[in-house]
Formats: C-alpha cells, structure tokens, sequence
C-alpha cells in the first residue's frame, strides 16, 4: 500500500527531523508510529501525502510514486489519503456538513464547488460520514460550537468523506483527554477493521499505542530502531525508543 | 552622559522642524483671533437654514449615497482577486512583492485626485464620481483583504489541502469562510468613509450633494447653503448607524 524508501528530511539550516526512512505498509494494517517529541512521527506522516516536501527518498501510495508527482497527480493521490490532525482543524466559522463536505471536493466538479453547490449525492455522502462518527444530529451546528472531542469526530468524518484508501492521523488524540482519547482510537480501530482502511498515526501514549496498533514502528532521531507486532515490544525496546524516559 | 547628549541634540532637532512648519504654515493666533467675528457672522448668516431648498437638498443627498453604495459594491468585489494577488501566504514572491507595490501607488491618490481625472475623461456627473470611489475603494479594500488573509489560521487551510481539493478550493473552503466576515466589516467601515469622500466630489463636477454646497455658498446664499449641510449631517449620521449596528453583528 504505502512504500518509504530513503526518505531524508533536513529542515534549514541542518535540523534533521528525519534521516533515511524505509518502511513498506500493507493494505488493512493498523500502524502505531511511536518516539518521543522531536523524534520525526509528525514529519514521517507530513511527508507521505508532501505536506512537508521530502529532502531526498521515496514515497509510493499503490505503486505511484507520490515524491515528485506533477501537482495534478499530487492531489489525485491526496485525495487516497484522508487526514487527521493533533488540533482538528476544522473551519470554524462553517457549518459541521460543510466541514465534512470539503472530503469531497476532490470528487465534485470543481466550478460548482467554488459557488458552494454539491451533487445530492455528495451531501448525502457526507451525512452518512457523520453519521459513521455519530454526529449526524449537529449538521447544522458551527464547527467552533462543539467540543474538542465532537471537532475530532468531524474531522474523522471529512476524512471519511474522501473514500481514501489509507487514514493519516498525526497525534489525534493529544489535544483530548483519557475518555475520549479511547472514543477516538475506539472509532479508528472500528474503520480499520470494518472498512479494511490502512491507518498511519503517530501515538505519544505508549501503552493506547500497544493497545490498538497491529504494528509499532519507533522512531527515534529520524531513524527506525524498531518495526514489529506489539508484543515484540519489551522494556529494552521502550527503553532504547525513549532514552530511559517514558512519557 | 553620551546618550544625554544624543537626546538633546534630538530633541532640539524636533523642536527646530516644528518652529519652521509652523513658520512655513503661516500658523498665527493674531490672524486666528482677528477672523472670529468673521466666523461668527458666517453662522450667524446660515441660521435659519433655508428649508424651501430642501427638495433639491435630498436629492443631492440621495445621489451622493447611491455613488459610495455602487462604488463601495463594485470596489469590495474587484479588490478580492487584488487581495489575494497581494497576499504571502496564497501567491509566491514574484507576484506579491509587485502587487504590493501596485496597490501603494494607487492608494497614495486620494478619491479627489481621481475625480479630476475621471471629469475630464468622461465628463461631468456622478459616474466619474462612481470610477473615483471604485479606483480608490478596491486599493484600500484589497490592501486590507491581504493582511487579513495572511492573519489566518493555517490549520484548516492544510487540512482542505490534503483532502486533494485544487488551489482555488482551497481558497474558497479554507481561506474564504475565515475573512469573509472581516472583509464584510471593512467593507461597511468604507462605505461610512465613501460617504463622506463622496459628499465633496461635487466640488470638482463629479455629483451629489457637494454641487449644491458649493452652488450655495458661491452664491453666497448661506441659509440655503446651511439646508443642505443640515440633510447632509443627517445621511451621514443614519449611514453611520445603520452601518455600525451591522458590524457589530458580523464580528
């Protein structure tokens, strides 16, 4: 599904954030990125759809190579990989559906789409996407007038409303509490199993990452130092991953 | 001891620039106090404000809205391409930095200064008064939309990016519903400005009510010249009103 093969990222002037990544992803697996801050999660997962541009390596999402794709191309593998992201970014001053309806604007016709006219069948795709997450009641509500843990739903949503083929989330549960960090890992783990989505998400809670990824990658400084099921997780690799400091 | 010395010589500096502005002003309180009579007799001349003038009065008035109204409209429209052309975070260098230099040229000139221009290309009347207010509006208007623009939230505008939508979706989903309402606000702040710069346009042949003011006051008919200043407080006032109570509700 997805291929990573020497990715490099130097912030200027020398910052490494990431420093020769190989990882091979298979379609359905549920893949915990782990690392204390600073290690590269939030980069490694910006570099897979270039909202961060890789330095130098490779990046495949279903055999099209995503690294130096024409910006058409770009946006039509884009539109394959739905994401999520640590403070939700919605548009606040919109309505709940029209946050969930910009999933689909890689798939409507672009002219009507700038006046704010979707196809019915795009609305509805949309409302059932909310209605996946359990929110389809506040539609009609603006965004900024939910909750933290409502605005992450929503955001799960437009995601959703992609029909993508993998779900990118960088730190989705840091800005949320314990409840509803296992609400919306219990909602992630629910689209990995029941729509066989492949999700990439980056954890700092080590044990929520044990506890729903179907593979831990651990990064550390830029590098991978460990990739295997989580229960090849022992003390040694969480103490060589996070240096003796555990969050 | 040394910054003492820096200071004072700064400050003396300062004060020598004022004495010669107000030299090179001709800046007098004798000259100042000698026309307060004169003053007085001005007002004393335009009470009672003549009030059979008052037909043509609103009319003037009427047309003086209906230039900044048109010229307010079409500015706000034009000047959002302009504003986005002239904004870091949408466009790169190369088109900003000469965008930005457009738009402080063509704002250095007041409204008046496009009046003139305008009368003498396509005549008397209001729509040079519309085409003066429009060119001077959308300057403004699109310098103001561009620093709006480069105050947005980041987050939702990466997030509409990666949902594979094209550039100019992402300008209507992520950037569009974050400035709308500011945009609406400075809008209505330059419809109230409009109406004023309007109120003056007549002086130079380009309509509404400054044509009467000035008619007046030339034919030293000062109660009538008064009726008119009169209705005109009152536009600017409702105006003034009307438009403060909507921007309170926008923002």
């Amino acid at each position: 599904m997805i291929q990573i093969r020497g990715l490099r990222k130097v912030f200027p002037p020398d910052k490494i954030a990431l420093d020769g990544v190989d990882l091979e992803i298979a379609p359905g697996e549920f893949v915990m990125i782990i690392g204390q801050s600073g290690a590269g999660k939030t980069t490694l997962l910006r570099c897979l759809n270039r909202l961060v541009e890789p330095t130098a390596g490779e990046v495949m999402l279903n055999g099209s190579r995503v690294t130096g794709a024409s910006p058409d191309t770009l946006r039509a593998l884009r539109r394959q990989m739905g994401v999520i992201f640590q403070q939700f970014n919605l548009v606040k001053r919109v309505s709940v559906l029209e946050n969930v309806l910009a999933g689909r604007l890689g798939h409507v016709p672009a002219l009507p789409s700038i006046v704010g006219r979707f196809p019915h069948r795009d609305r509805e795709a949309a409302l059932a996407c909310l209605r996946q997450v359990g929110l389809e009641e506040l539609a009609d509500r603006r965004a900024d007038t939910l909750s933290g843990g409502e605005q992450q739903r929503v955001a799960i949503a437009r995601a959703l409303a992609q029909e993508p083929k993998v779900i990118l989330a960088d730190e989705p549960t840091a800005s949320l509490d314990p409840k509803l960090t296992e609400s919306i890992m219990g909602i992630l783990q629910r689209i990995n199993v029941e729509r066989g989505l492949t999700l990439v998400v980056s954890q700092h809670m080590l044990e929520t990452a044990l506890n729903y990824g179907t593979r831990i990658v651990g990064l550390r400084q830029g590098r991978v130092i460990f990739d295997g099921p989580p229960a090849g997780v022992t003390p040694g690799t969480v103490e060589n991953i996070y240096q003796g400091g555990v969050r | 001891m040394k910054r003492g010395v820096i200071r004072a010589v700064l400050g003396l500096a300062i004060l020598a620039m004022y004495g010669w502005f107000l030299v090179a002003a001709e800046v007098s309180a004798f000259r100042f106090l000698r026309g307060l009579p004169w003053m007085a007799d001005f007002v004393r001349r335009m009470v009672p404000p003549d009030l059979s003038v008052l037909g043509s009065a609103v009319t003037g008035a009427l047309q003086t809205l209906q230039i900044a109204v048109i010229g307010t409209t079409v500015a706000a429209i034009l000047a959002l391409p302009l504003g986005f052309l002239s904004a870091r975070n949408v466009v790169s260098a190369p088109i900003f930095y000469p965008a930005r230099v457009l738009l402080n040229l063509f704002r250095s000139v007041d409204t008046m200064v496009y009046a003139l221009f305008f009368v003498a290309a396509v005549g008397l009347g209001p729509f040079p008064g519309v085409l003066a207010v429009v060119t001077y509006t959308a300057m403004t208007l699109a310098k103001l939309y561009s620093e709006a623009i480069e105050g947005i939230d980041p987050g939702p505008v990466e997030a509409i990016a990666a949902t594979g939508a094209s550039r100019l979706q992402v300008l209507r989903f992520g950037m569009l519903p974050q400035v709308l309402p500011l945009f609406a606000s400075y809008v209505l702040y330059r419809l109230e400005s409009n109406i004023r710069a309007a109120t003056i346009l007549g002086f130079v042949g380009a309509g509404g009510i400054g044509f009467y003011i000035q008619t007046y006051l030339r034919m030293v008919n000062y109660p009538a010249a008064s009726a008119v200043l009169l209705v005109l407080v009152l536009m600017v006032m409702g105006v003034d009103f009307t438009s403060s109570r909507l921007r309170a509700r926008i923002v």
